[in-house]
């Protein structure tokens, strides 16, 4: 035998599996130091900033132990702004959702010029957030382009953004018509990813249409649909800028969702202690909401590799 | 779903799709044709579908009174370094969570998840501060490291992550049979695969970039380091009130160029996602 | 010998901090400021550039960088940046948020720095105008900018609808909101837009001041602690804006925005400056009047900006020193070209009138300097941007045509009372 023997019982120290680690380690540092610099340390310094008392102006920074978090729960405006947060939250995600696979869908059509619609539909998502917002203001006026089209049908159009109910709607129509594009461009490209002989079969079958689209391609696009849900969810409790253009959380406190609430006290009102609890409360319901819904996964995705 | 439609269900379908279109291109088509009307002539109602006079100075005022030239680059020079950085991070990141086996993978895996959950007004203060402590307060540092490195990428990591897990195995058993180590694999074999998934990170996240808006406000303080969507903020008259006209003329010239890229680019992009994890 | 002491210890204190910040830089060697502002306007800048230039000639190791910031979110970042430890040496500060700043300490006291400033003559500032800047005797922000509000009229839109123009009842000494609501009433109920409180927007509630001080009324007590809004003034005031609103067509409703300055309406109550948003082409035969007296009087309304040095800058002396410098008189003259000024020898037509090329004389004296010389500031408050805010929630459901204007301002006061008494 020409091979050097080796001591079967003393095998050298990068074997694969610790090559692998160290390249793994090597592969994400850059990624993990990433978040603990900027995500982690963030997160705690806010943890920390929530036990004191901070006013800005006078410079003091006072500990305070669970002051912030006993005021928290004593706040008067508190359940208002949840349940405005719950109905924007669920209002945005539920419209956003239906109208991404509705326009999806009718892309998928094979029709001649669906490029251009395609292009069209997207376009809001590339326009500047703040122009977009004041032109819908101009728009939702009582006296605006809207509802003077609905006078010329003949109709009285409510005074949108002064009426609690149209106000909210308002900001969840606006704020969809900017960013739905995005939905349905990842719609679209699961609806093209569904393999064709599946429709075959179940033409042979001779299923109709809608329970083509019911048997085969919701289930075949579920994990798309738990997805974007979660990221729409996770992005609509982050909405606020629109907020601030339309609205300002009125009229009365209708409109003031939690992220809004949590910028007034922090950075209008100058109270950064109370605001960074109320960023934990946040984060806190963002972490509970996507881990609730993670777990649900299993029952409503049916099909993943 | 995809049968050969009667010409009544066309009709019926592009007429539907049409009234759809409205509340999408009407808002986008106001601020273009207004970015060209007198400043009188923008609030008229019912709103003008068509300008009922020119006036094109607006536009280059815009360039008098910001250094919009200057912006622009700021703007499109960020987007390309985040762009570029993400996509080398996120697939680096993407691809060993997807296949490398080490120890806590998962568990690192879920910290890093975190990242998505935050909503940058969360961490702004605390990040002002540790950007201070380097130094680079109003420069380009905070916008070009926290997106590659932080929150931001998060996503585009788990996009490249879903779209490597969903690679056949053998591909890379053969490499690995001949030897090749794993920045090898990564490089000649994993990657040039993961292209459409590259090319839809990299558009999600030069959007990102280029829309970026409450960071700038923070971080940067000096017109000539502005990006673009807070440049749009600084065209107002001497009382703070916004000079609508020119306003929408930078508003215009900041969206036709992303609107362009994207008309090009968008069969890779829409190709690029089906054959992502993120598709059935 | 004071002044002296004052650059040695400046000097000192910066050396210290040079050292320990980077070991690089030596406080002799430049200075620089940095004075945060709201206006981008290009004319402006140029002329506190210019300001900034002269001051070199006897400080040549010190520069000044204005940063513009945006106007919507002025407040909020020029707090993250003192909130992440970055503060600017000087910044511009809102009559709104006077009260935060001067009460919090953040900022330097001004009084005795101006004093011993060559010429300046802090005594031909109106102390009406300072007041709001003022604690415990000490200055701590400059008011640069004191605006009065008054009446903008479109006399061709007033005329066309029949009805009487401000000058008309002025002549026969019958300007009053009872009169001024009438008339825009017969505009409103012509079609046309009769009288527009300018960026109110039913938001800005305390623009609403510049009518209702004319009933005598207040949102709080002289002391700040007590919410007025109950007192039979303030609901005579505010049952007579609803009625303009919503019974006479006077005024425009909730979410109906409109411009005067776009020609459609007849009345305006905004700020002087804004003269310069006249239109040039197809100019309208307008006028400019002071507020029409209420049932309390004669009165007037101005808006302010204040200028401050942050007491933290590691530059503090040398910024106070500059602020002395910007708002002294001869830099005031300066100034006034763009911001009406609160010293006593500006107040004249004659310098007036050359800033505000557009006003007539009588209208600089009927309505700038007499508006200055005895106008009441804007309500302000420490804390105000929760207590606006708060207001503004309450008030929300007065702008209903069937409201109860009483029952909504108890539910206001009941809101808002713990904030003030605080």
């Amino acid at each position: 035998m020409s091979q050097p023997t080796q001591a079967p019982h003393k095998p050298p120290f990068w074997t694969i599996a610790r090559r692998d680690a160290a390249a793994g380690y090597i592969f994400i540092a850059p990624q993990l130091i990433g978040i603990i610099t900027f995500v982690l340390v963030p997160l705690g310094l806010v943890f920390w900033y929530s036990l004191h008392e901070w006013n800005v102006l006078a410079a003091s920074f006072n500990f305070v132990g669970a002051a912030n978090y006993q005021m928290l729960l004593a706040d008067p405006n508190l359940p208002q702004v949840l349940i405005a947060s719950a109905i924007f939250s669920a209002g945005l995600v539920i419209l956003n959702m239906s109208l991404a696979l509705l326009l999806a869908v009718l892309l998928d059509q094979k029709l001649k010029g669906m490029v251009v619609f395609r292009t069209l539909f997207f376009s809001p998502v590339v326009v500047s957030l703040v122009a977009w917002t004041i032109v819908w203001s101009f728009l939702l006026q009582n006296n605006g382009g809207i509802n003077g089209m609905l006078a010329m049908l003949g109709i009285e159009g409510p005074n949108w953004l002064r009426t609690p109910t149209t106000a909210m709607i308002s900001v969840v129509v606006v704020q969809v018509f900017k960013n739905v594009g995005l939905n349905m461009i990842l719609f679209l490209a699961a609806l093209q990813g569904v393999p064709k002989e599946l429709y075959e079969a179940a033409r042979v079958d001779g299923a109709s249409g809608f329970k083509q689209f019911r048997r085969i391609t919701l289930p075949m696009i579920s994990p798309t649909i738990l997805l974007t849900s979660i990221i729409t969810i996770v992005g609509s409790l982050q909405v606020f800028a629109q907020i601030a253009v339309l609205t300002q959380g009125g009229p009365g406190m209708t409109t003031t969702v939690l992220v809004y609430y949590l910028y007034q006290q922090a950075f209008q009102f100058h109270f950064f202690g109370y605001g960074s609890t109320l960023s934990i409360l946040l984060f806190v319901i963002v972490a509970v909401l996507t881990f609730v819904q993670w777990q649900l996964r299993k029952r409503i995705v049916f099909y993943e590799n | 779903m995809k049968t050969d439609l009667s010409p009544r269900m066309k009709t019926a379908l592009y007429g539907l799709m049409c009234i759809l279109l409205i509340p999408f291109v009407f808002p986008t088509w106001w601020m273009i044709t207004s970015s060209v009307k007198p400043i009188s002539d923008i609030f008229a109602f019912p709103p003008d579908l068509w300008p009922r006079r020119f006036d094109f100075s607006t536009y280059a005022q815009v360039f008098e009174l910001q250094p919009f030239a200057r912006q622009y680059w700021n703007s499109a020079y960020i987007a390309a370094l985040v762009t570029v950085g993400t996509m080398v991070i996120s697939s680096m990141a993407g691809y060993a969570f997807a296949r490398i086996k080490f120890p806590f993978s998962n568990a690192i895996f879920m910290v890093v998840l975190l990242g998505l959950l935050i909503p940058s007004e969360v961490t702004i203060v605390p990040l002002f501060q540790i950007f201070l402590g380097w130094g680079m307060i109003n420069t380009h540092w905070p916008l070009i490291l926290v997106p590659i490195f932080g929150a931001p990428s998060v996503f585009a990591t788990f996009v490249m992550r879903q779209f490597f897990i969903a690679l056949p195995n053998e591909l890379e058993e053969a490499a690995r049979v001949d030897g090749l180590g794993r920045f090898k694999i990564f490089w000649t074999i994993a990657l040039p695969l993961a292209k459409p998934a590259l090319g839809a990170v990299a558009i999600f996240t030069f959007l990102h970039s280029w829309n970026l808006y409450l960071e700038p406000i923070v971080f940067l303080s000096s017109t000539q380091m502005f990006t673009l969507p807070q440049a749009l903020t600084q065209f107002t008259d001497a009382y703070g009130g916004a000079m609508w006209n020119i306003q929408l003329a930078a508003a215009t010239m900041t969206a036709i160029p992303v609107l362009l890229v994207f008309i090009v680019a968008q069969k890779q992009f829409v190709e690029g996602l089906a054959h992502t994890g993120l598709k059935g | 010998m004071t002044k002296h002491l004052l650059k040695t210890t400046a000097a000192t204190a910066g050396i210290i901090l040079g050292l320990a910040a980077a070991g690089t830089a030596w406080a002799q060697d430049a200075v620089n400021l940095r004075m945060t502002i709201w206006s981008a306007n290009e004319a402006h800048l140029a002329m506190f550039n210019e300001i900034a230039e002269g001051f070199k000639a006897t400080h040549p190791n010190v520069s000044v960088t204005f940063e513009p910031l945006p106007f919507d979110s002025y407040t909020t970042t020029l707090t993250t940046q003192i909130a992440g430890g970055n503060p600017p040496d000087l910044a511009w500060i809102l009559e709104t948020t006077a009260a935060d700043f001067v009460n919090s300490g953040a900022l330097a006291p001004l009084t005795d720095a101006f004093a011993a400033t060559e010429g300046y003559d802090l005594a031909d500032v109106s102390e009406k105008a300072t007041a709001l800047w003022t604690k415990d005797g000490q200055l701590y922000a400059y008011p640069f900018s004191t605006s009065p509000f008054a009446i903008f009229a479109n006399n061709d839109v007033l005329k066309a609808a029949g009805a009487k123009t401000p000058a008309e009842l002025i002549a026969a000494g019958e300007w009053t909101w009872d009169n001024a609501f009438a008339s825009a009433a017969t505009v409103g109920q012509s079609g046309k837009t009769g009288l527009v409180v300018r960026d109110f927007k039913f938001q800005t509630w305390q623009n609403l001041a510049s009518i209702w001080n004319g009933w005598g009324a207040a949102p709080w007590s002289a002391d700040g602690k007590t919410c007025t809004f109950t007192e039979p003034a303030m609901v005579d005031a505010l049952t007579a804006i609803h009625k303009a609103i919503f019974t006479d067509k006077a005024m425009p409703g909730p979410g109906e925005d409109i411009d005067f300055f776009a020609g459609e309406t007849g009345m305006t109550i905004t700020q002087i400056s804004r003269a310069s948003l006249l239109p040039k082409e197809n100019p309208f035969d307008w006028d400019l009047v002071p507020l029409p007296a209420g049932p309390a009087g004669e009165y007037s309304v101005v808006g302010q900006a204040g200028v401050g040095a942050f007491a933290k800058g590691a530059n503090k002396d040398v910024a106070v020193e500059f602020l002395g410098y910007m708002t002294n008189a001869e830099n005031s003259k300066k100034l006034a070209q763009f911001f009406p000024p609160a010293r006593a020898s500006l107040l004249n037509a004659e310098t007036l009138a050359s800033t505000n090329p557009l006003l007539s004389p009588e209208q600089i004296e009927n309505v700038v300097i007499s508006g200055i010389a005895n106008g009441t500031v804007l309500p302000g408050h420490t804390n105000f941007a929760q207590i606006q805010q708060t207001i503004r929630a309450g008030l929300d459901s007065l702008w209903v045509p069937e409201a109860d204007v009483a029952a909504v301002l108890a539910n206001v006061c009941s809101s808002v009372s713990p904030l003030l008494a605080r």
